[in-house]
């Protein structure tokens, strides 16, 4: 019958195309596993190739390699600031061109790079050994970043008793107060920070609608008081690289906020004294 | 097969893309994903072809007309078996081709895994076990002794057991799968462990008829209430008489010979293989057991029966016979006799044989023709005549070509036939053939 010269034809072609599959494979002397990525290093950390990384290569599940380390991002992605395909185009792949150089010339901040350890699987293997993490290489040269050492010795200069209390402050440039403030000091913690008022350039951005194009800068300004909230006051001086507290946001880069604009109202605030009790 | 379409057709393909389009919505189409998918589909369409058929092999009686007969129910379960066995090597094959562009490596890793991606190789372990039972079927390592075969056939059961933990362990919407893989193995389950207790009936041997040096006719009375059946249709005989040289308990296939109202079932057997040479010593008095009946051979008399036939005369039929393919014909030919008044088509049996010796129930035959109006009775010896001609048939019935056209023998008669009867312009819905040596 027909039909059974078929069926033996094709369980010949089937048999012989998985043996040629093994065959090379074998012969090509690749050890290693598979997609499961199971290999270990000397660390006892997995070693991915990046065949398994390109797996990852979409918003489900998002794998990335920055400096021969291999991140799985895919729960960071609905935080990332920018426009999701920005982040998605490079899962699955090397992406530390994108982390040193976030399309502005600029380097990921070394904030982004302290939160980007909490979402490390594993080593690319054959890569550059990975680094110690990005934090502590950047911190030498970033003395303002998670540590306040600056900003107490900043206080130091200019010694007060802050009381515990509501503060309201002003910075006032060419005639317009263009930074307003409040903010309450609890144990010497920031607390409940808030705009009275922000313009800049005829801007009052405050009454911005959602759709303005400096509506990212004021998403950055709100981002200041979301991430000072609790910290210890002296963390206001942060805002000197204001890049190191705020994300960029649509081409808006942490650098270009006046962070000292802030610094200088709140500090305003703290010499004018407890506003309300 | 014939083309002609059946109401189990349609239940056929409902249960066979019920899976299909359970899955494949869910399945990642996306840009890269489609190799993938196609792959899964293949599996998916492999693993319905593969439930499908163990649901057909329940051949319960009274069920196969539905599906144009047994004969052609079993040419179905061969072809869903054969189209299984295709699509899973296309599956793992297709699994392989799409995660090539990965790498080799992971390409041969999806298909050998790690073994704790256990569930993978009981997808291999289903696929080799498949192989097994299948490759007698399909001539790979030549022809098995029947009843070797069908014991064979039968780790076609945990072949679909392990397909099935493969499928359900990796399959996302397993309901579909429950319900088809509960279907067929109820089927098998009725076949092999219910139906021998509870369909087949006892029998006892009343006579034998020597009709030839190594043809008999089996006289047959129930010992209960015993089976109703139509001319042309075939029984499955399980002999009880362990002193049987051979094919004791062991059940084959045979066409009845007595007509719808005889009270004896008759059954005319010709030695072709051990089991049915050793029937042939069968002592009266033996038990057997029958079960039945199947097929659809005279369909389109027991359709006019029912009163559902072509307006107007019934059409009139050509039978051809050769050797024991004569039995349905007896069959045909003694309901005749039985039925009296009740009008019955005009009818030219020609009976193909050897030489005269081998043109066994001849006589009764030529007598029913003597008595039946509108029935005739040919003989065309081969040592005679040589090949049948077309020309010796117009010569005896000058306008068959229009007629109804049955025929029964064995294959090389069939070919034969059918070319010549193609020839003579004569449409396939028109010719009824039911062969069932591969039974």
């Amino acid at each position: 019958m027909t039909s059974n010269r078929i069926a033996y034809t094709g369980f010949v072609a089937f048999v012989s195309v998985v043996l040629t599959l093994v065959v090379v494979n074998l012969v090509q002397g690749n050890p290693e596993p598979t997609a499961g990525g199971t290999a270990e290093n000397a660390d006892g950390e997995s070693v991915f190739r990046l065949d398994d990384v390109a797996e990852h290569n979409h918003a489900g599940s998002c794998w990335k390699v920055i400096n021969g380390v291999v991140y799985d991002l895919t729960e960071y992605l609905p935080n990332h600031p920018t426009e999701e395909e920005v982040f998605t185009r490079w899962c699955g792949k090397e992406a530390t061109s994108a982390w040193l150089d976030k399309g502005n010339g600029r380097p990921h901040s070394p904030r982004a790079a302290a939160r980007l350890e909490d979402y490390r699987i594993g080593v690319l293997e054959g890569g550059a050994p990975a680094p110690a993490p990005v934090e502590t290489a950047d911190s030498a040269t970033q003395p303002a970043t998670g540590d306040d050492r600056l900003g107490r010795m900043l206080l130091g200069l200019a010694p007060g008793n802050y009381l515990d209390g509501t503060y309201r402050g002003n910075f006032i440039d060419r005639g317009l107060i263009q930074v307003s403030l409040q903010f309450r000091l609890e144990g010497g913690r920031i607390k409940g920070m808030s705009y009275r008022h922000l313009f800049y350039r005829d801007e009052d951005y405050l009454k911005m609608d959602s759709s303005a194009e400096l509506y990212p800068v004021l998403r950055q300004y709100q981002q200041i008081t979301e991430r000072l909230e609790g910290e210890p006051m002296e963390a206001i001086f942060r805002l000197y690289e204001p890049e190191n507290v705020v994300d960029d946001i649509d081409g808006y880069t942490g650098a270009t906020l006046r962070g000292a604009k802030v610094i200088s109202a709140f500090r305003d605030g703290l010499n004018r004294g407890v506003y309300s009790w | 097969m014939t083309l002609r379409k059946y109401p189990g057709d349609l239940l056929l393909l409902g249960l066979f893309l019920l899976p299909v389009v359970v899955v494949a919505p869910a399945l990642p189409w996306g840009s890269q994903g489609w190799l993938y998918s196609l792959a899964e589909l293949a599996g998916v369409f492999a693993l319905s072809a593969f439930l499908l058929a163990g649901m057909l092999s329940a051949r319960v009686p009274g069920m196969d007309p539905w599906f144009g007969g047994l004969v052609r129910l079993w040419t179905i379960h061969r072809w869903l078996g054969f189209s299984a066995f295709m699509l899973v090597m296309v599956h793992a094959l297709l699994l392989a081709l799409a995660t090539l562009p990965m790498s080799l490596g992971t390409s041969v890793a999806t298909l050998f895994p790690p073994l704790s991606h256990w569930e993978v190789w009981v997808g291999w372990a289903a696929f080799l076990t498949m192989l097994v039972f299948i490759a007698p079927t399909l001539g790979f390592i030549g022809t098995l002794h029947y009843q070797n075969w069908k014991r064979l056939h039968l780790l076609s059961a945990p072949a679909l057991v392990l397909a099935l933990v493969h499928t359900m362990m990796l399959s996302a919407t397993a309901w579909v799968w429950w319900l088809l893989s509960a279907l067929a193995l109820a089927a098998i389950a009725w076949r092999k462990l219910l139906s021998p207790r509870l369909a087949r009936q006892p029998y006892v041997v009343d006579g034998i008829d020597q009709l030839a040096r190594d043809v008999v006719e089996l006289r047959l009375r129930p010992k209960g209430k015993g089976i109703r059946w139509q001319a042309g249709q075939f029984v499955y005989l399980t002999p009880m008489d362990s002193s049987l040289v051979a094919g004791y308990r062991e059940e084959h296939p045979y066409t009845i010979a007595s007509g719808s109202r005889d009270d004896e079932l008759k059954i005319g057997i010709k030695a072709v293989g051990d089991a049915t040479r050793a029937l042939l010593d069968i002592k009266p008095g033996a038990e057997v057991r029958i079960e039945g009946p199947y097929g659809t051979f005279f369909e389109n008399a027991a359709l006019a029966q029912k009163g559902d036939s072509l307006p107007g005369e019934p059409r009139k039929q050509l039978w051809l016979a050769g050797g024991i393919g004569i039995t349905p014909f007896v069959s045909g030919a003694r309901d005749r006799v039985g039925n009296g008044a009740v009008q019955a088509p005009d009818t030219c049996l020609f009976y193909l044989a050897n030489r005269p010796e081998r043109a066994y129930y001849l006589d009764e035959l030529v007598r029913i023709a003597e008595a039946c109006d509108g029935f005739e009775v040919h003989t065309h010896y081969m040592n005679e005549h040589g090949v049948i001609t077309r020309d010796y048939l117009a010569e005896r019935c000058p306008d068959f070509a229009e007629w109804d056209i049955y025929l029964c023998g064995p294959p090389g008669m069939i070919n034969h036939l059918q070319t010549l009867l193609r020839q003579e312009g004569v449409p396939a819905h028109r010719i009824h053939t039911e062969a069932f040596d591969f039974l």
